[in-house]
């Protein structure tokens, strides 16, 4: 055995190694999840199903994955749109201060989340727009806008420079163009911006913590329980959480690849 | 003599402190092929995209059909351009591509439809009227741009370089389509280039720019034979090319003094005086070679440096005793009537008519 | 792509590219700008009163534990960066120059899996397998070893940082390493370069802007979480981001929690502005 193989065994391994670390919590949280000690270990106790019971049975957890619900998706809207608007004035237009301009919308993933929630509680208890529903959807478009720009923004780099003006050129005015050329093309890019906003803004606890006031979201629900004891609901919410998600990662792939497959000759 | 169909009005187009289009004055006739040709960087794409819309002039007037253009946008102008990556909408079919023109119009499905179906039919690719246009070749696919831009039966049509992208044997075939295409429509068709051979093989007329300027405006065999100066006789063709001095005039001939010896040039419109620096430049077809000194007057005679053939066609590149090239072009089988080898001494000589004095500007 | 027909404004430009700037300045510069000012506020009878008056900088900023909570904090930052760029550049050097790219795309996607879980609950699954009778103790125990106390500690905080970011740090390091020309890799070789040193004469320089953007990402995340050192860290040390959230949380001092975020940010934007200055340095004498 050569060195080379030798060494590509060994890095396989260590590769191996890095994803059960990455993977160990989630894993652990879903066999937990059916696990019925209080607190895991091993050997592990009897297979039940009574956390994901308890979960469904209790109306605050439902009342925050509604909630969690309205305001990814809410937010998911919002922060496209803005996504959208930024990525086409950066392709279509050279203007005075654009650094600044793109700075605005890049900057809040360079920024700590507890800070953004300090800052964002503040600031909207005094314009008298804290603790509500909308406030976390607001928060969150904020938080999520620069991904949707960057998903987005990577798409129109894929479209025929002249393909806005072949439109302009046969009678289509730009707004029809918008319509008709730009919005179609970017479809699978709109598609992924709003899956992966949406998953962040479900995920995000911190921002929603602090702003969200009574209504709570069920990242906030996870965090209290979790500030309590140790409560194995966590695991039975987490892991239901995650196969949602999953499931819509893949069906949203699954989309994607498809239009993906048919755009990426031409 | 009917009105032009475009007018280009001392047009100027500045970008920023960059003057790409100096100064353009010239019309475009009804029904004609006119191509703009010209090395990159000359203008002849911004000058397209203004006729388009798609740029505004900075200085002048565009005209279409004696209205003025500048302030109208692209959309609301009928001048289909066919675009050099071809800018077909991927996410549409081929026919779906066709109608796009028709849909920014208003016309109702069943008639677009039609009429895309028509056009498909005409450019020969019917049956791939709803594929997926990124299964097509790239023959096809220039077939598709061409359809959707006629579709809309345009006064004119603008091409941009469209034919850059293809391998050589379908440039040809294309060619021949475009040229048809445009007599059987009758419609103006604005062509810009930068290959000479596509410019002079399907145009009425050739409008040559260089530095944002008209060189020279003309039918291909007018600019072949007459070029007006210096660089329209640099960039087409084969020819040579000698500078010098008048030393006489006489009623219809100059004769002018080169280092390669003393030459006489018929005088057309271009005014000389003795002792002033004057060019010409005769055709590499027209330049005869012979082994004694021919009887003729313009005569030179060269050191054979190197032949290059293409086909039947071979052209032989000769340097005179002060080292100035010459060109000549023939027929290989009259060139195998000589006993020639590189390093022989040829004579050249051309007749008088077929020099042809060049314009100093 | 910027051809322009009209040369003013129109409603069209205006409509795509007004929107972002509203939005921003009101929801995204407003907090940042209104948190700034708050730290000159006073807060009267647990009630937050408008001023401007340096009382709170002055409080936070000659404490003793502010300090060593900063110093801490910095710290533990640093080496949880240096942890997950080590840890992870092994992985991505396989994933990027040795792996298959279909190997490749799988791993990342992978990767990608565990954004899409809840990291509170990822950070709960850790304190439940590194507590005393946890799983890891557990299993050391069945052949002698053992307990370990993993949790309130720093190696807790650092398990909980890793988790963090080490997906974020293998994916970018990555994709990094997998753009870069490997004509030059094979260059260096044939001048007699071994596997080893090009790592560090090739493979590195030619992916330090990549290297150096993964590093701040790191550091920017490690610094501004509370709830690793919360959770698994047992908060023994508190960091900044606990003493803001102490600040807010139980204190109602919000004009002292803006002046920690405002150090955190400035500390921030210094190592941010030196990490991209190093990153695009030139040789000396290139333009």
């Amino acid at each position: 055995m050569n060195s080379g193989r030798l060494l590509n065994i060994i890095l396989g391994i260590y590769v191996a190694l890095i994803f059960c670390f990455v993977f160990a919590p989630i894993i652990f949280s879903m066999i937990f999840s059916f696990n019925s000690q209080r607190f895991p270990t091993i050997p592990l106790g009897d297979f039940t199903t009574e956390w994901y019971e308890k979960i469904f049975a209790d109306p605050d957890i439902w009342e925050a994955a509604l909630n969690s619900l309205i305001v990814s998706s809410s937010a998911a809207v919002i922060a496209t749109f803005l996504g959208f608007c930024t990525a086409y004035s950066d392709y279509r237009y050279t203007f005075r201060f654009k650094g600044p301009y793109l700075a605005l919308i890049l900057l809040p993933p360079t920024i700590p989340l507890i800070i953004m929630a300090l800052a964002m509680l503040a600031w909207f208890s005094k314009i008298g727009i804290s603790g509500q529903i909308y406030s976390i959807v607001i928060a969150h478009s904020v938080l999520t806008a620069p991904f949707a720009m960057a998903v987005i923004r990577l798409r129109l780099n894929q479209m025929d420079p002249d393909l806005e003006a072949a439109a302009w050129n046969l009678g289509g005015s730009e707004w029809a163009t918008m319509r008709h050329v730009i919005i179609p093309f970017c479809k699978p890019a709109i598609a992924s911006a709003l899956f992966l906003t949406a998953a962040v803004s479900f995920d995000e606890f911190a921002v929603s913590w602090f702003v969200s006031g009574l209504n709570k979201t069920l990242p906030v629900v996870i965090l209290e329980i979790v500030q309590g004891n140790i409560d194995p609901q966590v695991n039975a919410i987490g892991t239901f959480v995650f196969l949602i998600s999953m499931t819509l990662v893949v069906l949203a792939q699954i989309f994607f690849a498809s239009r993906q497959l048919k755009s990426i000759r031409s | 003599m009917s009105t032009p169909l475009v007018v280009f009005d001392k047009v100027q187009k500045h970008f920023g402190d960059f003057v790409a289009v100096k100064e353009l004055d010239f019309d475009i006739q009804r029904g004609e092929f006119l191509a703009i040709m010209g090395p990159s960087g000359c203008g002849k794409t911004t000058t397209l995209r203004m006729l388009a819309g798609l740029e505004a002039p900075t200085l002048g007037e565009i005209r279409l059909d004696g209205k003025v253009m500048n302030d109208v946008p692209p959309h609301a102008r009928d001048t289909p351009l066919v675009w050099q990556s071809l800018a077909l909408f991927p996410f549409l079919s081929a026919r779906e591509n066709v109608e796009f023109g028709l849909k920014m119009r208003g016309i109702a499905p069943a008639e677009r439809k039609e009429r895309a179906l028509k056009w498909l039919e005409k450019m020969g690719i019917l049956e791939f009227a709803d594929r997926d246009i990124s299964t097509l070749s790239g023959g096809q696919k220039q077939r598709v741009a061409l359809a959707r831009s006629l579709v809309m039966e345009p006064q004119i049509l603008l091409l941009d370089e469209p034919l850059s992208a293809l391998d050589a044997h379908l440039v040809i075939r294309m060619q021949a389509v475009l040229t048809d295409l445009q007599r059987e429509l009758g419609i103006t068709f604005v062509y810009v280039t930068h290959s000479q051979s596509e410019a002079f093989a399907m145009a009425d007329r050739v409008v040559i720019m260089g530095d944002g300027k008209i060189a020279q405006i003309g039918t291909p065999k007018d600019i072949y034979r007459e070029p007006a100066n210096q660089f329209v006789a640099e960039f087409v063709g084969r020819n040579n090319i000698l500078s010098g001095t008048v030393t006489s005039l006489s009623a219809d001939t100059a004769k002018i003094v080169t280092t390669s010896g003393e030459f006489t040039v018929p005088i057309t419109t271009v005014a000389l005086r003795e002792g002033q620096n004057a060019s010409f430049v005769i055709s590499a077809d027209l330049v005869h070679i012979a082994t004694q000194k021919p009887t003729r007057g313009n005569a030179v005679q060269c050191r054979l440096i190197s032949e290059e053939f293409v086909g039947s066609m071979v052209t032989l590149f000769l340097e005179d005793a002060q080292g100035h090239e010459f060109k000549v072009q023939m027929q290989e089988r009259e060139l195998s009537k000589f006993d020639i080898k590189g390093g022989t001494k040829i004579w050249l000589s051309w007749e008088t008519q077929t020099a042809h004095i060049l314009n100093e500007s | 792509m910027t051809t322009t027909p009209r040369k003013r404004i129109g409603l069209y430009e205006l409509t795509w590219r007004l929107p972002i700037i509203v939005w921003q300045c009101v929801f995204f510069a407003g907090p940042v700008l209104f948190m700034v000012a708050m730290s000159f506020f006073l807060v009267r009878n647990y009630r937050m009163t408008e001023a401007f008056d340096f009382a709170n900088w002055e409080r936070m900023l000659t404490r003793g534990f502010f300090w060593d909570s900063y110093l801490y904090t910095v710290m533990i930052a640093a080496v949880s960066t240096v942890c997950a760029m080590c840890i992870a550049f092994p992985a991505a050097y396989a994933l990027a120059l040795r792996a298959s790219e279909t190997t490749r795309r799988w791993a990342i996607f992978l990767l990608i899996i565990p954004f899409f879980t809840s990291y509170l609950v990822r950070t709960f699954s850790w304190f439940v397998i590194l507590s005393e009778s946890g799983v890891i103790n557990a299993l050391l125990a069945n052949i002698g070893l053992g307990p370990f106390t993993m949790l309130n500690t720093s190696f807790g905080t650092l398990v909980g940082y890793m988790t963090l970011t080490l997906p974020l740090v293998v994916i970018l390091q990555t994709v990094t390493m997998a753009n870069i020309d490997r004509t030059l890799i094979e260059a260096a070789r044939n001048l007699g370069c071994k596997p080893m040193a090009t790592i560090w004469q090739v493979i590195i320089p030619l992916s330090k802007t990549g290297l150096i953007i993964a590093a701040i990402f790191c550091f920017i995340l490690s610094f501004g979480d509370f709830v690793a050192p919360f959770y698994l860290g047992g908060s023994q040390e508190p960091t900044l981001p606990i003493l803001i959230l102490d600040t807010t949380k139980s204190g109602q001092q919000w004009p002292r929690a803006a002046v920690v975020a405002i150090m955190m940010m400035l500390t921030l934007f210094a190592i941010a502005f030196a990490g991209i200055a190093l990153a695009y340095r030139k040789r000396k004498g290139a333009k």
